[in-house]
């Protein structure tokens, strides 16, 4: 029983995903409720209706209590678990058994992320990001939400049987030959070809990658492009394989898809048409196509393409950031020049603005509002930086999300803005030509990974904090075929110890503890995380800051906590480059101890040397 | 704009809410709440709380088909129970286990259960007043006075059994079975200034009947509610009964015990047969040594069951009691002059009653003279019981007891205070209408009016019962089937006999003067022991730090003290909750050890049992990577080795 919904401040259901035993559940609830002969009201209705004294309790905890709802628990250990975002509130429920408050936690915080991906900075704006999640037709709210709804179910296939989405973290396929070679091709062959080409509309391959089921075999970057972060590529592979779902569990998901569409089959999506995405970077959210050319079934070419005006985002971003810091600054009391303190001359943001308004008018895009600012910030008679600018700096933050909605949000796109279709089918022929063959050896390789032969071993998965790398053993114990564990109910019953276990290390590891070993039943498990200089000199270990209950779980595909990690440990070692490691493993409880840690440490030397191929 | 932002981190919140008060949108929130604890937190802020969880409770009870149990918040946590339309939310600060805190609001309930019945029925019964004092005291009881550990393991406290003679305690067990030879006597438990010295109940039991002994002892509770606290540390000596409920398995364990206890001779004797046979004291005294020295007390040579008790010679820590004259005048004070125990204002069905607003001290302090007067008779008869053997023993308990009618007695020293008894008469009739049980009061009332009060009342109930008896769907903590039972309290200054008897206890005059005699020797040298014993400076504390916590018996030991906690203690604590809290998630996790940067701990456990332990000093430089020579490794070695002498065996 399972559910999670968005819920704006007035208890508006923003977006709503159910699984068909609480549909169920509901909708004999209402069943037991309605007169004889009346008809069950609208599904949206019931749950509006069930929740709407949770969310509104939520928003008077907030204003008169200062506090919030983070969870609830019920005897019969049903969970709900609440988080606010700005103006949005997340309630995730589960009544099976399956999730944990930390899972829900985690599902409410990938949700967030998956729509950051969707729709970038207009998340910022209530109001606009009400408009995008729930748009006033009908039909294309129905597909919006049929999307969000696959794109968190395929988000829970592969948290719920995948290692690097358990410890968020991207598997990369070991083969360093192959591996070069491929890089070596994208870069120059295949990104170089497309750059060159006329009918790349513009829009230039800053990424491109090769992705066996979810697993990395090969992945370049331009180098005019930034960094792509872990958390970005690992919603990225989410997306992918929302799309070409791989066999493994294809059948549940079917079951599953259905269970949760009641409404029209959406028009086949046109095949050339990149996803629109927005990718963290330094100054915003930038906007970026996406496409994901399938070269065999379980075998994907990804290619991230700049688009046209790009640049406009990180304008609109530059000033949408003064607004929100003057914002600030107004809401705790300061006005005149201490509400401008630390940004740059109040004269030479007026007059950016103002001739970038001009340029936008240029390109038919309004902002509204501005003349109301200018004159009661700059005029005379106006109140200048006094808490009466409140509204109508909010005001501009809004018309500057509007802004950046109306150039980039994926609605709002010209359909014919893309690479040439000749162009994607030209860069997917190639790249099926360097692998076809390796093609089998590939989709073998991503079943059998790495093997470790150790006495009294059952498993281990060795993380690269740094560069969101890991390496483990398969585990695929719902897959016809046999992984290293075998099949069978043993293998479930590791899969269910490993799982737990990770979940356990990060929950210590929230906590501040860096170092666990437990005796449960007849296995022994150990963690480790500790931080290395870039030759492998083990650094001191640090007292790792415990963070709250409510918040950001330890993870990178949502709120990085390993980035902020690393730059928290960086602080005190400027000098050098830091790397942070982690390693889990399941021993054999008869295992004397002793050896145990003597296993992990050369474990964790052995795996130091595959994470060191060069990725670019 | 978050008007009492600061109210809900700091402050720990508890309240009783009666939904089915609220139901109509002109229906006060303030109707429902029944208690609100602080009490001077603002009407319009306990309206908020209660009006918002209540509320959401509500909600997510209907969409899960369940009650809540859980309410986590940001700066705070809520264990709830919903049951029959009362919802019980209790607050605690985040980092307190989950298990922790309802585990507390359980035994919370439980209490308030214990001595009072079924929740509606004592709102139908006392005004919202009262019960909100005994609410206060009993909350007290769980939270007050104890280190943050005790509060994580929701344990009883007991005597530090380290400084003491091991064979105090066994004294003390052994008092407690001669006790259950009389086959009305259920099980009990000796306690010493508000810690237990020897038990025969469950934990859950033993926390109940410890509620007021507790209260009294703790360093940091004074008492004021009821002015009483003069009498905190008076010496003296007293018995009381009081009717307490039980739930069905409690009673079950108590009348049916796993273990067959072979002692109880007496189990196919019918009860109310008063005969010779029926004396039994026979612990320390009972040795044939002249020996002051209890250690010289060889429980292997013990003498076999005999009812025929061989008096010591008087035992020399007797003599303080000695010397308090004993009033012959007096010897006729019945031996339930129980004023001076506390509980009895709180109690239905204590037979006195103490005004609760302190106006009355004059006649406490009067009621205190007869009651030291009454001790003085107690170690007189003690010693009597020494010299004069069986017989003489006897005719003073035969001339100490006037036997009541129905078996509740009533303080003569009350005779001559008309305007508290009264107070107590009018409060007695109360009170005895919820247990259905007539009292014979001496003082004017006749039994009759008494009577008729009491089927007023039980109309009166009746009536209100009616509309609010339709059956519940959940199986409900303060069920109406509850048992009722009576404790039987008998104190020697800090030292207590607490008793959990079957009703007819109180009618059978034989029974009680039995146990009382048999005990009152033993009790009282046991207290002069325990007093004597010096709690002993503890040793410099170790290199290390830890906790055992013993699951079975519910009692903790450790060496970190309760005030002076230093930042070692404090990292072993914040470990110990999380390991506790993870030792209660999963049965089959055994042992764990966690690390960071300035510590680690190694937690430990059994079905029996939990261990933490922390070895202190600065810990050698370590990366945190794996590491077979890594320090923290060597901690279960460590632990089992140093926790030997502290009679902790880990292997």
């Amino acid at each position: 029983m399972k559910c999670l919904l968005l819920a704006n401040e007035s208890a508006e259901v923003l977006f709503y995903w159910t699984d068909t035993e609480f549909e169920q559940r509901v909708q004999e609830q209402y069943g037991v409720s309605q007169e004889e002969g009346e008809r069950l009201p609208a599904f949206e209705d019931s749950i509006n209706t069930l929740f709407a004294p949770i969310i509104i309790s939520c928003s008077t905890m907030v204003d008169r209590l200062g506090d919030n709802y983070t969870s609830f628990s019920t005897e019969n250990n049903h969970i709900y678990v609440l988080h606010q975002f700005e103006e949005c509130l997340y309630i995730a429920v589960n009544g099976d058994g399956d999730e944990t408050e930390e899972d829900l936690k985690r599902k409410i915080f990938v949700m967030k992320k998956l729509t950051e991906i969707m729709f970038g900075m207009v998340t910022f704006s209530g109001a606009l990001l009400r408009k995008e999640l729930r748009p006033q037709d009908t039909e294309q709210r129905n597909r919006l939400w049929k999307k969000l709804r696959s794109l968190l179910e395929t988000y829970s296939r592969l948290r719920e049987n995948d290692q690097s989405f358990l410890v968020e973290a991207v598997e990369r396929l070991i083969h360093p030959t192959l591996c070069e070679q491929c890089i070596e091709f994208l870069e120059r062959r295949l990104v170089q070809q497309i750059n060159s080409n006329m009918d790349r509309m513009g829009e230039e391959v800053l990424h491109a990658f090769i992705l066996v089921h979810t697993k990395l075999l090969a992945f370049y970057s331009s180098r005019n492009a930034s960094n792509l972060y872990s958390s970005d590529l690992l919603a990225l592979i989410i997306l992918v394989q929302d799309l070409y779902p791989s066999k493994i569990n294809l059948d549940e998901t079917s079951e599953m898809a259905e269970d949760s569409l009641q409404t029209l089959e959406a028009p086949t999506p046109d095949p050339s048409a990149p996803s629109r995405v927005f990718l963290e970077s330094k100054e915003c959210p930038m906007p970026h196509s996406m496409y994901c050319l399938p070269l065999w079934p379980g075998i994907t070419l990804v290619l991230l393409t700049k688009i046209p005006n790009s640049h406009v985002a990180t304008s609109v971003c530059y000033f949408l950031e003064a607004f929100v810091k003057l914002e600030k600054r107004l809401c705790e009391g300061h006005e005149g020049a201490a509400a401008m303190r630390g940004q740059p001359s109040v004269q030479e943001q007026r007059s950016r603005l103002e001739k970038l308004i001009k340029t936008w008018a240029g390109m038919d895009i309004q902002v509204s509002g501005q003349q109301n600012f200018k004159n009661k910030a700059f005029s005379r008679s106006g109140s200048g930086f006094t808490s009466d600018l409140l509204p109508s700096c909010r005001n501009m933050k809004t018309q500057l999300c509007g802004v950046y909605r109306q150039f980039f949000a994926a609605e709002c796109m010209g359909s014919s803005q893309r690479l040439a279709p000749h162009l994607q089918e030209r860069a997917l022929s190639m790249v099926q030509e360097k692998l076809m063959d390796w093609k089998d050896f590939l989709l073998v390789k991503s079943k059998r990974n790495i093997t470790m032969e150790f006495p009294g071993l059952i498993h281990f998965i060795y993380v690269d904090r740094s560069n969101g790398q890991m390496i483990a053993p398969s585990l695929n114990v719902t897959d016809r075929t046999v992984s290293e564990l075998g099949k069978g109910p043993l293998a479930d019953f590791i899969k269910k110890k490993v799982w737990s276990l990770v979940a356990t290390a990060q929950r210590y590891l929230q906590k501040g503890y860096a170092t666990v070993t437990l005796r449960d039943g007849d296995y022994f498990y150990c963690y480790f995380l500790w931080f290395e200089n870039e030759t492998g000199y083990k650094l001191e270990v640090i007292d790792i800051p415990s963070s709250p209950d409510d918040g950001a779980p330890v993870g990178m595909l949502t709120c990085d906590y390993y980035r902020k990690l690393l730059r928290y440990y960086s602080k005190k070692h400027q000098n050098e480059v830091v790397k942070c490691y982690e390693l889990f493993t399941v021993h054999l409880g008869v295992i004397p101890n002793e050896y145990i840690l003597q296993h992990c440490s050369q474990l964790a030397r052995k795996l130091w040397e595959p994470t060191r191929i060069p990725l670019l | 704009m978050a008007e009492t932002a600061t109210l809900t981190d700091s402050r720990r919140f508890f309240f009783l809410y009666d939904s089915s008060k609220v139901q109509e949108e002109v229906d006060l929130t303030r109707d429902g709440i029944y208690y609100f604890s602080p009490e001077d937190t603002p009407i319009d802020q306990q309206e908020l709380l209660c009006g918002q969880l209540a509320g959401v409770c509500r909600c997510v009870s209907e969409l899960s088909s369940s009650p809540v149990r859980l309410l986590h918040l940001r700066k705070s946590k809520y264990a709830v129970r919903m049951k029959d339309k009362f919802l019980w939310a209790l607050s605690c600060v985040v980092d307190i286990p989950d298990v922790s805190v309802c585990d507390l609001l359980d035994q919370l309930i439980a209490l308030f259960c214990f001595y009072n019945g079924p929740v509606r029925q004592s709102y139908q019964l006392y005004s919202k007043q009262e019960l909100a004092l005994r609410w206060a005291r009993y909350l007290c009881h769980l939270q007050g006075g104890s280190t943050e550990l005790h509060h994580i393991f929701s344990c009883l406290r007991t005597i530090d059994s380290t400084h003491i003679d091991p064979l105090l305690l066994l004294k003390a067990a052994l008092i407690l079975q001669a006790c259950q030879r009389c086959p009305l006597v259920l099980a009990g438990c000796i306690l010493y200034r508000g810690r237990v010295v020897s038990t025969q109940m469950p934990p859950a039991l033993t926390v109940k009947v410890m509620v007021y002994e507790t209260q009294t002892y703790s360093q940091d509770f004074q008492v004021t509610a009821n002015g009483l606290s003069s009498l905190v540390g008076s010496p003296f000596s007293s018995t009381a009964t009081t009717q307490v409920f039980l739930m069905p398995t409690e009673l079950h364990m108590l009348r049916c015990p796993p273990v067959d206890r072979a002692c109880r001779s007496h189990c196919n004797q019918p009860p109310c047969q008063p005969s010779r046979s029926r004396l039994l004291s026979r612990t320390l005294s009972d040795t044939p040594t002249t020996d002051t020295d209890s250690s010289s007390l060889d429980p292997t040579h013990c003498p076999p069951p005999s009812y025929k008790t061989v008096p010591s010679s008087p035992r020399s820590s007797l003599s303080d009691e000695l010397c308090f004259s004993p009033s012959p005048s007096r010897v006729n004070t019945p031996i339930h002059s129980n004023l001076m125990n506390q509980s009895e204002y709180f109690t239905p069905d204590s037979h006195v009653h103490s005004t609760s607003n302190g106006t009355n001290l004059c006649a406490v302090e009067e009621h205190l003279a007869g009651l030291n007067i009454k001790q003085d008779i107690d170690a007189n008869s003690g010693s009597e019981t020494k010299s004069n053997g069986l017989n003489s023993d006897q005719d003073i308990q035969s001339e100490e007891i006037k036997a009541p009618a129905n078996g509740y007695e009533q303080s003569n020293c009350l005779d001559n205070h008309s305007d508290l008894d009264s107070q107590i008469k009018s409060e007695e009739n109360k009170l005895d209408a919820n247990n259905h049980v007539t009292n014979k009061n001496g003082n004017g009332e006749t039994e009759e009016e008494a009577k008729t009060k009491s089927k007023q009342i039980n109309r009166k109930l009746k009536e209100k019962n009616e509309p609010t008896n339709t059956p519940s769907p959940h199986e409900t903590l303060e069920d109406t089937s509850l048992v009722p039972l009576v404790l039987y309290q008998h104190r020697v200054k800090g030292l207590v006999l607490a008793l959990l008897v079957e009703p007819e206890f109180i009618t059978d005059h034989s029974a009680r003067e039995e146990v009382h005699h048999s005990s009152l020797a033993s009790l009282n040298g046991l207290e002069a022991h325990l007093r004597n014993t010096s709690p002993g400076t503890p040793g410099p504390p170790g290199p290390y730090t830890f906790a055992h916590y013993d699951c079975i018996q519910n009692t903790l030991t450790t060496n970190v003290c309760g005030r002076s906690v230093g930042p070692q203690d404090q990292a072993f604590v914040k470990a110990t909750k999380l390991v506790h809290s993870h030792f209660s998630r999963l049965d089959t996790l055994q042992e764990a050890i966690v690390r960071n940067a300035s510590s680690a701990v190694y937690g430990t456990r059994t079905t029996a049992q939990e261990t933490y332990f922390l070895q202190q000093g600065t810990p050698v430089r370590n990366s945190g990577s794996p590491d077979p020579q890594d320090s923290a490794f060597s901690l279960p070695r460590k632990a089992r080795l140093r926790l030997l002498k502290h009679g902790v065996n880990l292997l």
